[in-house]
């Protein structure tokens, strides 16, 4: 028999839980934090409020009612959900859209982009207990959304996506209305950037919180503009060049301190990135006929395989489709930016105030619907020896 | 450093809202915005394409009730009826109808307590035998 040597006593923490519903979360997610006093510890993910099975649907229908449904992951990104799972699609057809299609679904994206990036900003401030300036970021997005309604017909969910390119052309009227709407919306962001570099109560609460160093970035391997905004340069845009990217010239926005301001910084550049390749668009669009004759499609798919990446606005998304030959396909598998940026970020709430935490969450641009999908098991450590409490939840001083 | 937002605070309030009164006013909405669709009974051959291709199963085709006039191409005289509250309005079916039989309005107005389709309006594009 062994004889005791040690002693083992754990300090009292206080586990609080952050959702599935709260105040500050507009979608069910669970952070169950453990606190020393007013620092947090040790925070764990736990999803699964939300679960839809859309891998499964996606399995169970046509591969064109299929676009029609993987559009229905996410609101916010619907338009590149479904530009990833139709370009997918053209790589088993070995079918190429025409140069015109190709920038309508550059633009429809980047508006995308421009509402989405508004929208998590309007987002951040609100959690940063800014109510008025969500409300005004909020007021100036409807203007975007009103361009996307103007180019697909819907202001929310576009449907704009089909097998050999868009479905519906764009006219010159039309073209002018979204220019000058672009053109406004680009002169209250640049107010809205002054606003977030000067006022006092962003700046203190954004400042410092949340830091990811470059090295965990890439360790955790997070994606989209949080590794940009520790100064990661990953943008699938740049990397893949799909659709018009080629010729679109954009910058990929990058900053190097890592904490939320800095996330909320790299989006401000993006936007007027996403303006200024909307303007590009607008002035530089190629002549030609967008729209497939949906009725001449190839009902059947062949066999094989085929995998696609877009650059969604909140990190890189990419569609695997399997394809057994006939006319559903035999695997969909869907990997959303919102994953891997939530569950593998948790080192960043640690040794940070509880009020940061949904600041941090916020900074992330958490999409709980398009993350719902995967079942996350927590391998606890193994707590057999006598650390100090900060060390259990993995911060190394 | 001071809050940065106060000028506009103050300007916006002299400003008209920016907010739209939406029962006493209109919502101002594109004329090509996806809203309510049907089909024409006049040119609708009861393919049933519509039904397989629906993303949301909102359409079901139908018997057209015996009194009513359909073309000689409709020969099983059936026709789609939109489920309004499962439809998502993708407009899958105007875009692959073989015949382009389906009419397409931006009215998005559709909240209702009881269950809406479009057996009323697509029955309304055809007459009936004997009647005016």
């Amino acid at each position: 028999m062994v004889e005791a040597t040690h002693l083992i006593e754990i300090p009292l923490t206080v586990e609080i839980p952050v959702g599935p519903q709260h105040p500050a979360l507009h979608e069910p997610l669970l952070l169950k934090l453990h606190a020393d006093g007013e620092r947090v510890i040790k925070v764990d993910v736990i999803t699964g409020y939300n679960h839809r099975g859309i891998e499964k649907l996606a399995e169970k229908n046509t591969f064109y009612r299929d676009i029609f449904i993987v559009g229905r992951v996410c609101g916010i990104c619907n338009a590149v959900h479904a530009n990833c799972y139709v370009r997918a699609l053209e790589y088993l057809l070995d079918v190429d859209p025409p140069p015109r299609a190709k920038y309508l679904r550059v633009l429809a994206m980047e508006l995308e982009r421009l509402h989405s990036h508004m929208l998590i900003l309007a987002v951040n401030a609100e959690l940063a207990g800014y109510e008025t300036l969500f409300m005004y970021l909020m007021k100036d997005r409807e203007y975007v959304m009103k361009a996307k309604e103007i180019l697909t017909g819907q202001r929310v969910l576009a449907d704009y996506m089909m097998v050999g390119g868009v479905r519906r052309d764009i006219d010159e009227v039309k073209k002018s209305r979204i220019l000058d709407i672009v053109q406004r919306v680009e002169e209250r962001v640049k107010y809205y950037h002054k606003v977030f570099r000067e006022d006092a109560t962003i700046n203190k609460r954004l400042r410092d919180a949340g830091r990811i160093k470059q090295a965990d970035a890439l360790a955790y391997s997070l994606v989209g503009p949080v590794a940009r905004g520790s100064g990661v340069k990953t943008d699938a845009r740049a990397h893949d060049k799909y659709d018009a990217y080629n010729e679109i010239p954009f910058n990929v926005i990058t900053e190097d301190y890592g904490d939320s301001y800095a996330r909320a910084m790299v989006r401000f550049g993006e936007l007027y990135e996403s303006a200024n390749m909307v303007k590009y668009i607008l002035t530089h669009l190629p002549q030609g006929n967008p729209v497939p004759d949906e009725r001449k499609l190839p009902r059947r798919f062949p066999e094989g395989e085929s995998y696609a990446i877009v650059e969604a606005p909140r990190g890189e998304l990419t569609y695997y489709v399997s394809s057994s030959g006939g006319d559903k396909p035999y695997r969909v598998k869907i990997r959303t930016p919102s994953l891997n940026n939530i569950v593998n970020s948790a080192f960043a709430y640690v040794d940070q105030m509880i009020a940061d935490v949904p600041i941090i969450l916020g900074s992330f641009d958490p999409c709980i619907s398009c993350m719902e999908r995967a079942v996350i098991t927590d391998l606890r450590r193994g707590v057999k020896y006598q650390v100090p409490l900060k060390e259990l939840g993995g911060v190394k001083k | 450093m001071r809050p940065a937002l106060i000028k506009e605070v103050i300007k916006g309030i002299f400003r008209k809202p920016a907010t739209i009164q939406y029962p006493k006013e209109k919502t101002l909405i594109e004329p090509d915005f996806r809203g309510r669709q049907y089909a024409d009974l006049k040119k609708c051959i009861g393919c049933s394409l519509c039904a397989v291709e629906c993303p949301a199963n909102a359409i079901t085709m139908v018997k057209i009730p015996d009194e009513y006039v359909v073309p000689k191409t409709n020969a099983r005289r059936i026709y789609p009826v939109i489920n309004y509250f499962k439809c998502v309005f993708c407009y899958r079916c105007v875009t692959v109808c073989p015949t382009s039989a389906y009419l397409v309005t931006n009215e998005y107005r559709l909240a209702s307590s009881a269950p809406i389709d479009s057996s009323q309006l697509s029955l309304s594009t055809t007459s009936k035998a004997g009647g005016a």
